[in-house]
């Protein structure tokens, strides 16, 4: 193998560990702290993408006022979600807000083709120009992904210190207690939900100039962040960025060499893994609902 | 079995038998599609009385299918053998998986099901020798002797047949030692722990019944279909049998099922002039039934209707007596 080949598929492996890693850790942290297993992040991840989309080429405004725009309209999308479907279905149980949030991101995905019609949304690359090391030719608009997936994980981080995410922490471990110790339930559940709505919009934006946005874009991504979810340990977000990576290449890699048999692979090494640490690789796992 | 039980059972039979006469081919059709979908979701509401929730439903249907599907095409083995090899390749795969997933609880069953349904579609789709994207066509039709199953009434008795076995064996279950074991995990962890139950162990049991049973329809499914491929055992069909179960009604796992089904079953039908619509339709009374009867039909039934009956009839359960 080239070189050339290997940072190209490195750096596409490293592209997608970015993006499973901020999906990933919206997902764990709305089933950690509010107990709901989101099946409508990869249409919240789509959606993202075609916001951001739009706003660059309908709206003619610069990219990074595009991915806030992602950013924040999938927060507030996400409130929205919380307050009128979530909100009165928690008190019914697991299997109710589930398939709540499945109805949810059917729509979602039905309006999303009734109003874009089934076609990819091509938009223009942010930066043209490309790295050259040593001949081996590193693209600075795909670098500009991982960058930026590594800055919202470092924020995330960050914002977890924060007296809201100590709150959202504490929750996690029990809201009876939590609520005792004047921690508002609703409050810090509405912004789980949306911060989590908002990190896969964010992940849809950041991935759209480098990869066309399409409405098909959202229906894998949710597996593959189980597949973080599940090597990183729940609840994890240092976890989940390293297991990102990892699950990221190894799928690069393995579609190159393997072709469709990548997943299967990955998942047989997932297997394996699961069976001598349960708890996944790295990290305390935040307690699961129902048990 | 209890006597109640055993009374409804042959009754709902005898009636079912007359029906391909007295509906006609068209309906009689109808008839097998909601059996199918109902006795898929006797596997969910199955699981989900010693409190998992299983997404791995169309998963194990294809296991079933496809290895009907192999034997009887490449290797000229009867569709009755291919069956139950079926059902022991389920039980096997599923125990290496479950042995991984059940004692993480619950939240990891679901993800590792979910996950696993997936995979064996990718499997399926991604190999040759399993046909690819375009699957296996031209299946035999089970027979006996010389007789074939091909005409509708007699794979409509087919999977009469099967779901007389289904219905038996799990309320044998249901009424023994283990199925009180199974209700007591239902009820509560802590509970069950207390009384000495091996929570592991026994959820394991439920769930391979659950796959087995899984595999045998997916061979039924085969026979009827003549075909198969990964298409028709995508995720939607698992998330189809749990909205049957939700509408039915969660807590009443024999029932529901098919009562769901025959309802969802419906709907798009008369959804169905509403063209590229209709699903998002779908979606809202889903989400309208889990706002405002989320126990389901059944659910209404036993708080407006049963309370009448009580009462007409001055005959209380236990523990419901007015005071």
């Amino acid at each position: 193998m080239t070189l050339g080949l290997f940072t190209q598929i490195l750096v596409n492996g490293l592209i997608m560990g970015g993006i499973y890693a901020m999906v990933a850790s919206g997902f764990t942290l709305t089933l950690g702290v509010v107990k709901i297993f989101n099946f409508a992040q990869g249409q919240f991840y789509m959606l993202g993408a075609y916001v951001c989309f739009g706003v660059v080429t309908a709206l003619g405004m610069p990219y990074p006022v595009a991915l806030l725009a992602s950013f924040v309209s999938m927060f507030l999308l996400g409130a929205l979600f919380y307050f009128g479907v979530i909100h009165k279905t928690l008190a019914s149980g697991f299997f109710h807000t589930w398939l709540i949030t499945v109805s949810f991101g059917t729509i979602i995905g039905q309006g999303a083709l009734l109003t874009f019609g089934n076609k990819a949304g091509v938009m223009p690359a942010v930066i043209e120009g490309a790295y050259n090391i040593g001949g081996v030719i590193i693209p600075q608009g795909k670098l500009l992904v991982i960058g930026g997936a590594i800055i919202i994980m470092v924020a995330l981080y960050y914002f977890m210190r924060t007296k809201i995410g100590t709150s959202m922490l504490a929750a996690a471990e029990n809201v009876g207690v939590a609520g005792l110790m004047g921690i508002n339930a609703t409050q810090v559940f509405w912004v789980t939900t949306a911060v989590g709505c908002a990190l896969c919009g964010f992940a849809g934006g950041l991935i759209a100039p480098v990869f066309a946005a399409s409405l098909f874009m959202g229906q894998t991504i949710l597996m593959k962040a189980l597949f973080v979810v599940m090597v990183g340990g729940m609840g994890s977000m240092s976890g989940a960025l390293i297991a990102a990576f990892l699950v990221g290449i190894a799928e690069s890699f393995g579609f190159q060499y393997v072709g469709q048999w990548d997943l299967i692979l990955i998942f047989g090494f997932i297997a394996v893994l699961l069976y001598f640490k349960p708890g996944g690789l790295i990290g305390k796992p935040l307690p699961l609902p129902g048990e | 079995m209890t006597r109640n039980q055993r009374i409804c059972f042959a009754v709902f039979f005898l009636l079912m038998i007359p029906v391909p006469w007295l509906l006609g081919p068209f309906m009689t059709q109808i008839v097998i599609l909601v059996i199918t979908s109902g006795m898929l979701a006797l596997a969910f509401t199955h699981t989900l009385k010693c409190g998992l929730l299983r997404f791995d439903i169309a998963g194990w249907w294809a296991v079933g299918g496809y290895t009907t599907a192999v034997l009887t095409t490449k290797y000229g083995v009867s569709f009755w053998l291919s069956m139950l090899i079926g059902g022991l390749i389920a039980v096997a795969i599923g125990y290496l998986i479950f042995i991984v997933a059940i004692p993480r609880g619950m939240i990891a069953f679901f993800m590792v099901g979910m996950v696993v349904a997936m995979i064996i579609t990718q499997v399926f789709s991604a190999s040759e020798y399993f046909g690819g994207w375009g699957g296996i066509a031209n299946i035999p039709p089970p027979s006996i002797g010389s007789f074939q199953f091909i005409s509708k009434p007699s794979l409509y008795y087919l999977g009469l047949a099967l779901l007389a076995l289904q219905l038996f064996v799990l309320l044998l279950l249901y009424n023994s030692r283990i199925g009180r074991a199974w209700s007591a995990i239902g009820g509560g962890l802590k509970l069950a722990k207390s009384l000495g139950i091996d929570i592991v162990k026994y959820r394991m049991v439920n769930v391979l019944v659950g796959n087995f049973f899984l595999a045998l329809l997916g061979s039924y499914y085969a026979a009827y279909s003549l075909s198969v491929s990964p298409m028709s055992f995508s995720t939607g069909v698992s998330i189809n049998v749990m909205v049957a179960v939700l509408i039915g009604g969660m807590f009443h796992s024999i029932s529901a099922p098919f009562i769901g089904s025959a309802i969802l079953y419906f709907i798009p039908e008369y959804l169905r002039s509403t063209g590229e619509f209709s699903s998002i339709i779908l979606a809202l009374i889903t989400i309208f039934i889990i706002l405002f009867m989320p126990m389901g039909l059944l659910g209404l039934f036993d708080r407006w209707v049963m309370p009448l009956i009580f009462r007409l009839t001055k005959r209380y359960p236990p523990g419901m007596q007015p005071a």
